[in-house]
């Protein structure tokens, strides 16, 4: 679907650029220049503000991470006077903060693997074999998806305390994979199809079993989307803040939002500096990977995926 | 009867089998939950701690005679309507502004991504720093042009407005990117015949482009109302329903219901609104865009 993104550009600008300017008068060097100025102008301006509206917020919070909680109110210019780094010291020192960090990455992998191992199979089933049922019970799978987990707040809670799961990463997991494993079914069987049958065909007059089809051919070819939907879920779960409020309650249990989200409520005086660095460390583990992100967001949405 | 797609020489139990722990899974966490929701919404103890007895409908009656929700359902009411004409603009406008970057297309799409990574808390921080009243970067240029600041986050107009602005920004990204993917399969003859025609470049995309990606526009709008309807994170981050209540949304409303005055039978009941409201929301667009497709 990337491709097809991309194939499309070079066409574009020449057919604007051509229509209308044929017969150029040679009225010096600006008349052209300026008469192009109008359609220039048209493209450039929404792009800088799209620049400026996406990086304005994170722009204004990597200034305040670097300054001290004085500096803020003293000085609030864009560059900080005197650049610390104290701010990160200060939340990379709180034991809430390092907790809920490898929390979240326990969380997030495991809700990540659990998503892949429970949708993998049920994809291929419905990808591969034409059995009785098989569309209502697609529907069934899919459907659920329109249940927003701001939903399953109250429900979940009071199921978990009636278990005597309330408070544990496992629970946590457990819940996310829950509402991650519609869409993932969904993106599956749409790459499981693109796979070509013949394959496993051959491997099926070999004698392998369904098992070892969907484990030695299927699942390495589909591995770019095992890692789209892996990366997706990850994403689900480290950012996930309703859930993780109505789900545990101890310092130890909790993700990164919910403890940034307690660091806001402290006593006293905002502490700026500190929430925007916390705010920015929560992003590292995606900056590593930001250009590969890119790409699985753009191929999730183009074979259909909103979440 | 083999479909196309379907292979030969397999078990006739190995689709239910491979398909089981996906369904129970979708069964347990997503559809039990929701009939759970609805049979505790039609309980109420009457003290904290009571065993709850069998009221019917009377959590409902109660939440319509209810100032606090009636208050809640207009906030919501105002944040999604606002959300979805500043998400719709934006995103048509960027779509556009992206189609036709043409070579640095990757650059601009990655930063468009952005918000996509940044959690609804971490989101409303950095708002809350951006429109703070004292060193916000807003209000100082506001004051370098010799006005005075705004008070953003007290005022209660203000505050909705800031709300509506981080919330669009969380969600922004997901619908550029499906408008552009609808813009980029439009054939380029149309446009190049239009303006061969004289159509200026509005209205190429006023009566070309945007019905061309109806299909798109109306996902995105489906989302934009399901994102922010069901929103909790940036608004009780950002304001936690304040100043004076301004921002009180029906998320909020539920939060504050179930897990701070912990009056769990009401809670449910708003969830189920909660759950009525997207459903009607999203079959109104869904019959919508089935009409247009009809009258195209």
């Amino acid at each position: 679907m990337d491709s097809v993104t991309e194939s499309n550009q070079p066409r574009i600008a020449p057919a604007y650029e051509d229509i209308g300017e044929a017969p150029t008068e040679r009225r010096g060097e600006w008349g052209p220049r300026l008469r192009k100025l109008p359609r220039k102008l048209v493209t450039w301006i929404p792009l800088a503000l799209l620049v400026l509206w996406t990086v304005a917020p994170l722009l204004v919070t990597l200034s305040v991470s670097f300054k001290t909680r004085g500096e803020v109110f003293a000085f609030p210019s864009l560059i900080p006077e005197e650049p610390t780094l104290d701010p990160y010291r200060e939340v990379l020192a709180r034991p809430g903060f390092r907790g809920a960090f490898v929390n979240s990455i326990v969380v997030g992998v495991g809700t990540a693997f659990l998503t892949l191992a429970l949708s993998v199979p049920a994809a291929y089933a419905f990808a591969r074999f034409n059995f009785r049922g098989r569309h209502l019970l697609l529907l069934l799978v899919l459907l659920p998806r329109l249940i927003p987990s701001v939903g399953l707040m109250v429900p979940l809670y009071r199921i978990a305390i009636l278990l005597g799961v309330l408070d544990q990463r496992l629970t946590l997991i457990v819940a996310f994979t829950g509402t991650l494993v519609p869409l993932a079914v969904w993106l599956l069987v749409g790459f499981f199809q693109a796979i070509p049958r013949d394959l496993e065909e051959a491997a099926n007059v070999d004698g392998a079993s369904t098992w070892s089809r969907l484990r030695f051919i299927v699942m390495p070819l589909a591995f770019p989307a095992l890692l789209t939907i892996g990366v997706l879920a990850f994403r689900e779960a480290w950012n996930e803040f309703g859930l993780v409020l109505a789900l545990t309650r101890t310092p130890g249990n909790r993700t990164l939002p919910y403890e940034l989200f307690l660091m806001q409520d402290g006593t006293g005086l905002a502490n700026y500096p500190g929430e925007a660095a916390f705010a920015l460390l929560t992003l590292v583990p995606f900056l590593l990977v930001y250009l590969r992100i890119e790409r699985f967001v753009v191929s999730g949405i183009t074979s259909g995926a909103i979440k | 009867m083999q479909d196309r797609n379907s292979l030969i020489g397999y078990n006739k139990f190995t689709p239910f089998f491979f398909s089981a722990p996906a369904l129970i899974t979708v069964a347990l966490l997503l559809a039990f939950p929701v009939l759970y929701a609805l049979y505790g919404s039609l309980f109420r103890a009457e003290f904290l701690g009571a065993e709850p007895k069998f009221v019917g409908l009377e959590n409902y009656r109660d939440l319509i005679a209810d100032p606090a929700f009636l208050h809640a359902l207009t906030r919501t009411a105002i944040f999604v309507f606002g959300c979805l004409i500043l998400g719709t603009f934006l995103a048509l406008l960027f779509a556009f502004a992206l189609n036709r970057a043409v070579s640095r297309l990757r650059f601009f799409r990655a930063i468009t991504i952005a918000p996509y990574i940044v959690s609804s808390v971490a989101a409303a921080v950095m708002f809350r720093i951006f429109f703070n009243r004292e060193f916000g970067q807003l209000n100082q240029m506001i004051e370098f042009f010799g006005l005075e600041g705004l008070p953003w986050l007290t005022d209660p107009n203000l505050a909705m407005v800031v709300v509506i602005l981080a919330q669009v920004w969380s969600d922004l990204p997901l619908a550029v990117l499906l408008l552009l993917g609808g813009l980029q399969t439009i054939d380029q003859t149309y446009l190049d015949a239009a303006a061969v025609d004289g159509a200026s470049g509005w209205k190429r995309a006023r009566y070309i482009s945007i019905p061309l990606i109806a299909p798109q526009l109306a996902i995105s709008t489906v989302w934009l109302s399901y994102a922010t309807l069901t929103s909790l994170g940036v608004v009780l981050a950002l304001t936690r329903g304040g100043p004076r209540r301004a921002t009180q949304t029906l998320p909020v409303e539920m939060y504050e219901t179930a897990f701070i005055r912990f009056e769990t039978s009401e809670a449910l009941a708003i969830v189920i609104v909660i759950f009525i409201l997207n459903a009607l929301l999203t079959l109104g667009y869904i019959a919508m865009s089935r009409r247009y497709e009809v009258e195209r």
